[in-house]
């Protein structure tokens, strides 16, 4: 048949793209620091979230929104401490994406927010694509992953801002490699900044709340900002 | 692993240039997809031929142009190609290189119709 050729050169993710703008846009204007927590299954998200609810609530309006694809087992483990917590379920979806931001924020009605964290679905992989509007992307890597995974998933590393490598208190029983470690992240990400802590026996907490007020602080409105 | 919800807002795309074009019938749709966007070519065909069902796009061929995963060196001040699973490092120098030049594309590039 003959045909002709339609040339179209758009992005895929595009609507992904002006919905994390609107949300960017909505999250300056309450001052609201957004953090995306992404990592594979099982590596401590949710400990050290709860950690960090527990460190914060007093302090700043926090939010939580967690993502998985079955089950509200998180929502109901993080929501003991006083912040309100949203699960979104993903069903078949292996990823959070703005729209769902968007579309929970909407029936929520919660906020605003100092901080909002958002705890991502398990998956190295199709979350490092979305990008949710967010100040800053955590990466959670934990010791007992393999020192590789940075080489192994470099999107996910590359486009973070944050390395968290949790559960540094069965470092030296998993025989975690510190040095092998580094190098691999320094190999996808030579500025990133690496925070270690045991959300479990709170070593290094203070390092990671220190890092996370700081940038509650960048995102606050002036006067207040002035204050702290 | 999202490839059909990667096919589904693909599919949104072609629709939205058909209806503006008045194209009532689509044979192939192009694509770019780069080594780093998490995109199994054999799983976006599937789920293209699953989305398109029924649609203006139905029957239609999904050409995939792969793209390999292309940075910039710094201390080369060039571009190289890394070797697959070695990070984002230089082939040549093995310095790091976090600016990725080529590779994360997920581009609609454009459909072939009939004349």
């Amino acid at each position: 048949m003959k045909y002709r050729v339609v040339q179209i050169e758009q992005s895929i993710l595009r609507k992904n793209a002006a919905l994390a703008d609107a949300l960017r846009a909505r999250f300056a204007a309450t001052h609201t620091l957004v953090v995306n927590l992404l990592s594979s299954p099982g590596s401590g998200k949710t400990t050290l979230l709860q950690e960090t609810l527990a460190r914060t609530c007093d302090r700043y309006r926090v939010g939580v929104l967690v993502g998985d694809q079955a089950t509200d087992n998180d929502a109901r483990r993080l929501s003991q401490y006083g912040a309100p917590v949203r699960q979104i379920t993903t069903a078949a979806e292996c990823r959070l994406d703005a729209d769902m931001i968007g579309k929970a924020l909407e029936d929520w009605g919660a906020g605003p927010f100092d901080v909002l964290f958002i705890e991502n679905v398990g998956n190295l992989i199709c979350p490092a694509e979305y990008d949710l509007g967010e100040d800053v992307r955590v990466v959670v890597f934990s010791v007992t992953e393999g020192e590789d995974k940075p080489l192994k998933y470099p999107l996910a590393f590359n486009t973070s801002h944050v390395v968290a490598m949790t559960k540094m208190d069965i470092a030296q029983a998993v025989g975690f490699d510190r040095d092998a470690a580094y190098a691999s992240i320094r190999q996808v990400n030579p500025g990133v900044t690496v925070v270690e802590l045991s959300a479990r026996t709170g070593a290094g907490m203070d390092d990671w709340i220190a890092l996370i007020e700081r940038h509650i602080a960048a995102k606050a409105p002036p006067r207040e900002a002035s204050l702290r | 692993m999202h490839e059909l919800s990667v096919a589904l807002n693909l599919l949104e795309g072609v629709q939205e240039t058909a209806l503006r074009d008045g194209i009532e019938r689509i044979l192939a749709v192009h694509v770019r997809v780069g080594a780093l966007s998490g995109i199994a070519p054999d799983a976006l065909k599937f789920s293209w031929e699953l989305a398109t069902a029924g649609t203006v796009a139905a029957d239609s061929a999904l050409r995939i142009e792969d793209v390999p995963l292309v940075v910039f060196c710094e201390r080369c001040a060039a571009e190289r190609a890394p070797r697959a699973a070695s990070g984002l490092v230089c082939p040549s120098c093995g310095s790091a290189c976090p600016t990725i030049v080529r590779g994360r594309e997920l581009q609609l590039v454009a459909m072939e119709v009939p004349e």
